[in-house]
């Protein structure tokens, strides 16, 4: 949405201003915007080299760049930290459950938050049934090498994970008729506005709109 | 159909999509109250038989009473949750919810009942089950044991008067199943418990179903028909080592 960098470093400030009134343990902010960045930066590091082209704005033997290049990088980085620090906050002010029951209180439909939940839910498990297959395939003396027995075993592996994945939905689904389940999903919690609530909302829209306009016009 | 039993069956058959015979013409009759057995080899048709009994398979024929309720009419079937529950071998598949609190309230929730009777409802099961006080905790990090239970607790959030436990002390550790069994004197209603455990069978049940492929071979006393070497050792258990030294009745 913003093309411009100045508009975006100063999004990037708003975020982690938000971050610090959140109060994400820092460590932890690090650590997961470290894993984003590296994944970032095979998008942005590349830019000033493969804009500069035949006119290198600067140029060091074979090392050429272009200012162009180099504000690009430094905008869709800007851009991509605000984006991970909005989420980690999202994620690490709620209970991801609580989010979801809170998006369905908002109206997001129910069946879209069921699958939401059950997928948190089973994720571990399925993550612990991978752990077990791979514990057996070690113990069988299996290392993981460029070769066509390891790729056959990774598929062996990718299929049985989607089977059994399958068949404990199934029974999964069994034991939700068994206690009455129709389709719709319900939920006890209930959340109650305050006005806080709305001056913060307000802020935040009015924040973003203005951050929009910036970019636009002047 | 007489109304006196809370399980009525008649030449159930049952089967699977591959052509697979489950239950091969099954007729017994369980009263209100009655704690029964059902002992086999593995695929006999124990689960199946559960599986029948709460709706979830159709069967392909015969005649099926459970708490007054036809579960092959689909009207009937839908209020079969409030007549009976069924306790899962794998918690994990039954324990589907992010906190404890919500999979025990998911049952009363789906019954329409207000908020008030539904905290209540999950007061009074965790408080039965043993489990008080754990509603925030997640499913994945619990012990086998403690799954249990709250799967139970889910189960009886929903009162209903007809319990089947399939294998229930599966995956628990000495301990965990102690307390399982105490669990089960402290629980009502009329319970049908499916397990190879045949000591804890012993234990609680009086009566005992033994099946086999299908078939449902001896229908009696637990004592009678878990004593009887030859029968056991044909449909592929054993007797209990509390019965054996017993003299068995001759075959």
């Amino acid at each position: 949405m913003l093309h411009r960098l100045r508009v975006a470093v100063a999004g990037l400030v708003a975020a982690l201003l938000l971050a610090l009134l959140a109060r994400l343990p820092l460590r932890w902010f690090l650590q997961r915007l470290g894993a984003a960045a590296l994944f970032f930066a095979l998008f942005a590091l590349p830019l000033p080299w493969l804009l500069a082209g035949d006119t290198p704005d600067w140029a060091f033997g074979p090392i050429r760049l272009s200012w162009r290049g180099v504000e690009a990088a430094l905008l869709i980085t800007a851009k991509a930290i605000s984006l991970v620090t909005l989420f980690l906050i999202v994620q690490a002010t709620a209970p991801l459950e609580t989010t979801f029951k809170a998006a369905h209180a908002l109206h997001i439909p129910g069946l879209l938050v069921q699958l939401s939940l059950l997928t948190y839910r089973y994720v571990f498990v399925l993550a612990d049934e991978l752990r077990r297959l791979r514990i057996a395939l070690r113990v069988r003396g299996y290392r993981n090498r460029a070769s066509r027995h390891s790729y056959r075993t990774a598929g062996h592996v990718a299929g049985t994970l989607l089977v059994r994945g399958y068949e404990r939905a199934e029974r999964v689904g069994q034991a939700m008729r068994c206690r009455g389940f129709d389709g719709q999903f319900r939920s006890l919690d209930k959340f109650t506005t305050h006005p806080i609530d709305i001056v913060a909302l307000l802020l935040l829209a009015a924040s973003a709109v203005a951050l929009v306009v910036w970019d636009r016009t002047f | 159909m007489s109304a006196d039993f809370a399980i009525q069956v008649r030449d159930l058959t049952f089967s699977y999509s591959d052509g697979a015979t489950a239950l091969a013409g099954i007729t017994f009759a369980i009263a209100a109250g009655e704690s029964v057995g059902l002992v086999g080899p593995n695929g006999a048709g124990k689960t199946s038989l559960f599986l029948c009994l709460s709706g979830v398979l159709k069967p392909r024929a015969g005649l099926l009473q459970v708490g007054r309720l036809d579960p092959r009419d689909p009207a009937q079937r839908r209020l079969l949750p409030t007549q009976v529950g069924i306790v899962f071998q794998n918690s994990d598949d039954q324990l589907f919810n992010a906190t404890v609190f919500d999979d025990v309230a998911f049952g009363p929730l789906n019954l329409e009942l207000s908020p008030e009777e539904v905290r209540k409802r999950v007061a009074d099961s965790l408080e039965r089950v043993g489990m008080s006080g754990m509603e925030e905790r997640v499913p994945f990090h619990l012990s086998g044991g403690e799954k249990r239970r709250i799967a139970l607790a889910g189960i009886l959030a929903m009162q209903p008067s007809i319990l089947l436990l399939d294998e229930p002390s599966m995956y628990l550790d000495p301990r965990g199943r102690r307390e399982l069994i105490q669990l089960l004197y402290t629980l009502g209603g009329t319970r049908m418990i499916a397990s190879h455990d045949l000591e804890m069978i012993l234990q609680t049940c009086d009566r005992v179903l033994l099946l086999d492929r299908g078939r449902l071979i001896a229908d009696g006393p637990a004592r009678t028909i878990l004593a009887d070497a030859m029968l056991m050792e044909a449909h592929g258990l054993e007797v209990p080592y509390s019965l054996r030294g017993t003299s068995a009745p001759e075959r």
